[in-house]
Order: structure tokens, then C-alpha cells, then sequence
């Protein structure tokens, strides 16, 4: 099973935990890393396991790097049923009624073309005590350990 | 060959900058140079202290000295202690992102008068800035003039209960001055109509939440675009919000006109009305916040390897995120621009910095940035270091043990 990280992001903390991701599960896994702003829908393919982590902004609405890659789901295209992910947030719990919106809505809409979300959408909090890589490092373990028997022997 | 860039200003826009330039090219050397013994610019002494989420943005910069390779020259003003021409001299590219530190002054007849503060001078010395002057009085009755984000987060520091800025790095001076500040009226006036406020709505809402509050919002005119649309929505939310004494007006559409003053201190703003008619506003102190300006001290000309960056370049608009994409577009134009002079004579770079007196590096901030949090009382998140003196002295300290 390959593994891909996804992130959205505006002011660049996604980037940097999607970085360390890469680094921490690079020894056993082969990894790669994209913005979403470089990739469409229909780039997703189902050999593929996608952890996707992904800021908010605005009034809970997608960061800037993830707002193309959003619009192309709203609009409809291409069938996900072959892909299989799991989505980590980060926000800012001083935004309390949009608290981490945009992994919500991303979730959503990926979920709304039919792919099959993995595990738990985990959250961090920008004016939380954690740091991210400490929330999403357990979240991306445990992902892909279930992700493994749902993606079969491709492992 | 390596090729020498230096950045003045370790504000988010030179983070933004060096992180994008050192992850296109990491054998490049990156100087970010700071009049300030500490990183980080308005994230550290601008950014609400009650708004630590967004602060948190300076855990990113702190990979760029960490692992990206950046050096941190903390303590040199450019212009003062190192001249432009000398920096220009020793690198091949410089980039001036020193941000606008100076309050716009309002223009209204009957200044100068005391008791007027720019937002600027106010926030530096809410937030412990090394050369903000003292906390001032506001009495019991300030106004506020602007309609952007810094005026909202002064009027919401100022209406803050002392219980509601726990978590925050409010430090001691200001924690007391707040407490014992017997505010009980703020009144908010913007020139523009409400639809127009340049307000972010979650920062309006955010004034709904405070414990200790009665707000009141002057009736908008209908007619908004979009944006005016949910700036409209947010204030009819917070309007009529009673929690506690402290009074919230906001009043829109007042043109400012004069200062009225008592023995050299303001007493009242006037203003005219949308309707032509002049009315007095009385207070017992004004804050202005309706934008800021450069000191002078650095050039705003570009040159051949001269370039600018943040709010230097733009003007005191745009949030942290407007700055990082700015970066990565001038980086873009900056490994260009190097690229297209392959064989330009090589630069000595950091050097030219060596006559600095205590220049103090990443290790020396992180030895002050360690001491200010073991310092934090229990409700507070870090207590920041106020002098420059204090932050020498430990910034310094192992240079001065090991010549
Ligand atoms: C009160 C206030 C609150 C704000 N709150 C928020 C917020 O909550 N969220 C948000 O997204 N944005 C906020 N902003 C906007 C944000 O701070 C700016 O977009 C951003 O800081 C601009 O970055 P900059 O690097 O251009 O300038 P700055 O952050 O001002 O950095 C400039 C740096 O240059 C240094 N410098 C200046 N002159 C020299 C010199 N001659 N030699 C060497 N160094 C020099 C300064 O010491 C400073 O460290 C706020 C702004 C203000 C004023
Ligand atoms: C202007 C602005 C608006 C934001 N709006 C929200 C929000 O509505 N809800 C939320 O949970 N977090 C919000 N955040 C917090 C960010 O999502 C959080 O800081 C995150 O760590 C940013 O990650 P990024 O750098 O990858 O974009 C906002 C931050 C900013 C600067």
C-alpha cells in the first residue's frame, strides 16, 4: 500500500506537519507529499492510501491551497468510490463556531463522491496545549494499520 | 559558489521569504537581520496576546533557523548600525521587510493634544515591546477611532474581565494597568458606514462571547456587498449583548473633524455626521487606529538586488496569510533574478555584521525565548522579557564567557 499525504494550507502549518509525517512513517512506508493545490480529483486512484491534512479559514471554509481542489468536488466530477482516506484538521479553537471547518467540509465532500473515509476525523487546536505532530502521528498509525486490511494484501 | 541573500526584518513576511527561498534552494545563505534581539516581529508584539493561536505560526519560523539553515542576526538596525549600502555591498540580494512601525497620525484640527495615542505605540507597550513608553491613562471613558482588526482587538483587550485573559502572555504591567483601568464606557467610531468596516466578522463575534459587556451597535444603512453583508450580520448578532457594565458603542459614519481639549488634555472628538450635522463626542482619551507608516529610515526605492517585502512593500494591509504568498511570488522573482547573473563576483555575506556589539543569534533567542516561558505564572502562557537589557544579557551571555 502506498501512502499519500495531502495538504491544504494557507499560512504553511499543514505543509510542515505533512513534512513531518513523510519523515516519521518514510522508514516503513513509501510516502509522497502534495499540496492539493497541484492535484484534482481525478488524480486519486485506489491503490493509493491518502491522509490529508488540512487548515480552515475564513468563516470555516477551506485554506487557499485547498479551495480549487474543494471547488472541483463541489462541482460534481469524477466518482470516488475507488478511494479510501483519512483527514487530520487543524484550527483554532479562538473561531468557536467554525472550530476546525475545513477538514469538516473537505471530508464531506470527498465522503459526497463516494469515498470511503478511514478512522476518526482527529483535530488539533492552534491554542491547544498539543502539538500537531503529537495528535497526528497516532492518527496516521492507526489509519493506515486499519487502512491495510481494508486495502487488502497490496500492503 | 554560494550565493548571500539578507532579509531586514524577522517579521512573518522575511520568515515567509527565507522559508520559501531556502526550500527552492537550500545552499543558499540566508541572513534574517532584526533591530530587536527577538524574532518574529508584529506575531510577538503586534498579534492580540489573548490570540495565541495565531502566534503559534512562530513555531514554523523556528524550523527555518533549526533545519532549514537561516541565521538569525538579532540586535542590528539597518541604517543605524550597519548602513544599507554596506549590506547591498556584501550580498547579492537584500530584502527589506521591516514592516511599518510608525502610527498614521490622524489629521483633525486642535492637535497636538495629550491623551491621544496611536494603536501602535498603545499595543508595543501593552505587549512589552522593548521601546514602547509607558502604559498611558485612558480614563474612564476612551475612544477608538478605526474600523479594521487592530481596533477590535484594542477595544476587546480593554473591555476584557481579568479573569478572561488567563492563557494569554499579558504580562504583569499590563495585567494590572487593565485591571485597575476603570473603563467603563469605549466607544468605537469609524468614518465609513458599518457595511463598509474593513472588521472581521469572527473578530466581531468574538466581542459576543466577553463576560463582562453591554454592547450597542448604531442601525447600519441597508446596501452591502457581499462582505459588508456578514460584517452587518456579525454586529447585528453582538448588538444588544449584556453580560456586565462595561458599555460598547459602535458608531459609524462619523467623519472625524477636531479635537476639543482642557488644559492641554482632550476632552471631547468631533465628528459630522452622514446628515451634515456636527456632533461632540466627549472622552478622557483617544486611540487612533486607522493604519500605520514607515519611520523613514530605510529606503522605498527597489534597486539592481534591492527588493521589499510584507508590509513594507504593500502598506499596513493584509493578514499573516496575504504575506506568505507575497514571499513565495518574490522569491520566485529573486532566484530570477540570481539565476540570470551566474557569474556576479562572489559576496562576503555575513560578515559585514561583525562590527555589530552584541548581535545576538538563534541560540541566544532561544535562551531568552526558554527563560520567558520557565517565567510564566499559572495563568499565563510566557512573561516576556521588557528591556533590551534583560534580553542582552542572557542573549549574550556564553559570547561574553568565551571570547
Ligand atoms: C496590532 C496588530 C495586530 C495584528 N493582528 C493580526 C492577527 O491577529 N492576525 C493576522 O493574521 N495578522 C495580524 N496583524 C497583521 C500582521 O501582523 C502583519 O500582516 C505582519 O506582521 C506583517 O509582517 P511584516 O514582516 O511585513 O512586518 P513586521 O511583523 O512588522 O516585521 C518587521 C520586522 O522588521 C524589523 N525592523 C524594522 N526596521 C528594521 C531595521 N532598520 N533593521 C532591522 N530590522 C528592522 C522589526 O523589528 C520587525 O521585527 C496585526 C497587525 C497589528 C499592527
Ligand atoms: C484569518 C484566519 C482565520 C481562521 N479561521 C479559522 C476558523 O474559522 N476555524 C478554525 O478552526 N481555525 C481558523 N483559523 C486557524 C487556522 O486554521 C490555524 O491557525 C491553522 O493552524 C493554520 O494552518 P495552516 O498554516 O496550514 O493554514 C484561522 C486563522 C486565521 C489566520
Amino acid at each position: 500500500m502506498k501512502l499519500a499525504i495531502l495538504y491544504g494550507t494557507e499560512t504553511g502549518n499543514a505543509e510542515m506537519l505533512a513534512e513531518d509525517l513523510q519523515s516519521a512513517l518514510e522508514a516503513d512506508h513509501e510516502v509522497s507529499v502534495a499540496n492539493l493545490s497541484d492535484i484534482v480529483p481525478g488524480d486519486l486512484d485506489g491503490e493509493t492510501f491518502y491522509l490529508v491534512v488540512c487548515s480552515t479559514y475564513g468563516d470555516g471554509e477551506l485554506p487557499a491551497s485547498a479551495q480549487p481542489f474543494g471547488a472541483a468536488l463541489e462541482a460534481g466530477e469524477p466518482d470516488l468510490s475507488h478511494v479510501h482516506f483519512a483527514i487530520f484538521g487543524l484550527g483554532d479553537s479562538a473561531y468557536p463556531d467554525t472550530y476546525n471547518g475545513g477538514s469538516a467540509v473537505l471530508a464531506a465532500a470527498l465522503a459526497q463522491r463516494g469515498a470511503t473515509m478511514i478512522g476518526d476525523r482527529v483535530t488539533h487546536d492552534a491554542s491547544g496545549p498539543d502539538l500537531a505532530e503529537d495528535l497526528a502521528l497516532p492518527w496516521a498509525e492507526a489509519a493506515i494499520a486499519e487502512a491495510a486490511t481494508r486495502l487488502g494484501a497490496a500492503a | 559558489m554560494t550565493r548571500h541573500v539578507a532579509i531586514v526584518g524577522a517579521g512573518p513576511s522575511g520568515c515567509f521569504l527565507a522559508q520559501a527561498l531556502l526550500k527552492a534552494r537550500p545552499d543558499l545563505a540566508v541572513d534574517l537581520i532584526d533591530r530587536l534581539p527577538v524574532p518574529y516581529g508584529l506575531v510577538r508584539y503586534g498579534v492580540a496576546a489573548d490570540h495565541q493561536g495565531t502566534k503559534a505560526i512562530a513555531r514554523q519560523f523556528a524550523r527555518l533557523f533549526e533545519r532549514q539553515g537561516a541565521r538569525f542576526h538579532g540586535n542590528v538596525e539597518i541604517g543605524r548600525d550597519v548602513p544599507l549600502s554596506a549590506l547591498r555591498a556584501a550580498y547579492d540580494a537584500v530584502v527589506l521587510a521591516a514592516g511599518l512601525s510608525g502610527d498614521r497620525e490622524p489629521e483633525l484640527a486642535g492637535l497636538p493634544l495629550a491623551g491621544v495615542h496611536g494603536a501602535g505605540a498603545l499595543t508595543r507597550a501593552l505587549y512589552d515591546h522593548p521601546d514602547a513608553g509607558p502604559l498611558p491613562d485612558l480614563g474612564a471613558h476612551p475612544l477608538i477611532l478605526g474600523n479594521g482588526n487592530v481596533a477590535l482587538d484594542i477595544l476587546r483587550l480593554l473591555a476584557k474581565t481579568p479573569e478572561e485573559l488567563d492563557g494569554s502572555d499579558l504580562g504583569p504591567r499590563a495585567t494590572r494597568w487593565l485591571a485597575d483601568s476603570g473603563i467603563e464606557t469605549l466607544t468605537i467610531v469609524g468614518r465609513s458606514p458599518a457595511a463598509q468596516a474593513r472588521f472581521d466578522p469572527v473578530m466581531v463575534r468574538e466581542l459576543g462571547a466577553l463576560k463582562g459587556v453591554s454592547i450597542t451597535v448604531e442601525a447600519a444603512p441597508p446596501g452591502a456587498d457581499d462582505a459588508g453583508e456578514k460584517v452587518l450580520a456579525a454586529l447585528a448578532q453582538i448588538d444588544g449583548t449584556a453580560t456586565g457594565p462595561r458599555r460598547i458603542a459602535f458608531r459609524f459614519g462619523l467623519t472625524p473633524a477636531g479635537v476639543l481639549g482642557e488644559g492641554g488634555r482632550i476632552v471631547a472628538l468631533t465628528v459630522t455626521r452622514p446628515d451634515g450635522v456636527a456632533e461632540t463626542l466627549p472622552c478622557t482619551a483617544l486611540v487612533t487606529a486607522i493604519g500605520f507608516r514607515g519611520d523613514g529610515s530605510l529606503p522605498t526605492e527597489d534597486g539592481p538586488g534591492l527588493y521589499k517585502a510584507g508590509w513594507f512593500a504593500r502598506g499596513p494591509r493584509g493578514t499573516i496569510p496575504e504575506n506568505r504568498a507575497d514571499a513565495q511570488d518574490l522569491a520566485l522573482r529573486i532566484l530570477a533574478d540570481l539565476d540570470a547573473a551566474p557569474d556576479a563576483p562572489g559576496k562576503s555575506g555575513a560578515a559585514v555584521l561583525d562590527t555589530c556589539r552584541d548581535r545576538v543569534d538563534y541560540a541566544g533567542w532561544g535562551r531568552i525565548d526558554a527563560a520567558e516561558l520557565a517565567a510564566a505564572p499559572a495563568n499565563r502562557c510566557r512573561q516576556k522579557l521588557d528591556t533590551r537589557a534583560a534580553m542582552l544579557a542572557l542573549a549574550c551571555r556564553t559570547e561574553e564567557t568565551q571570547p
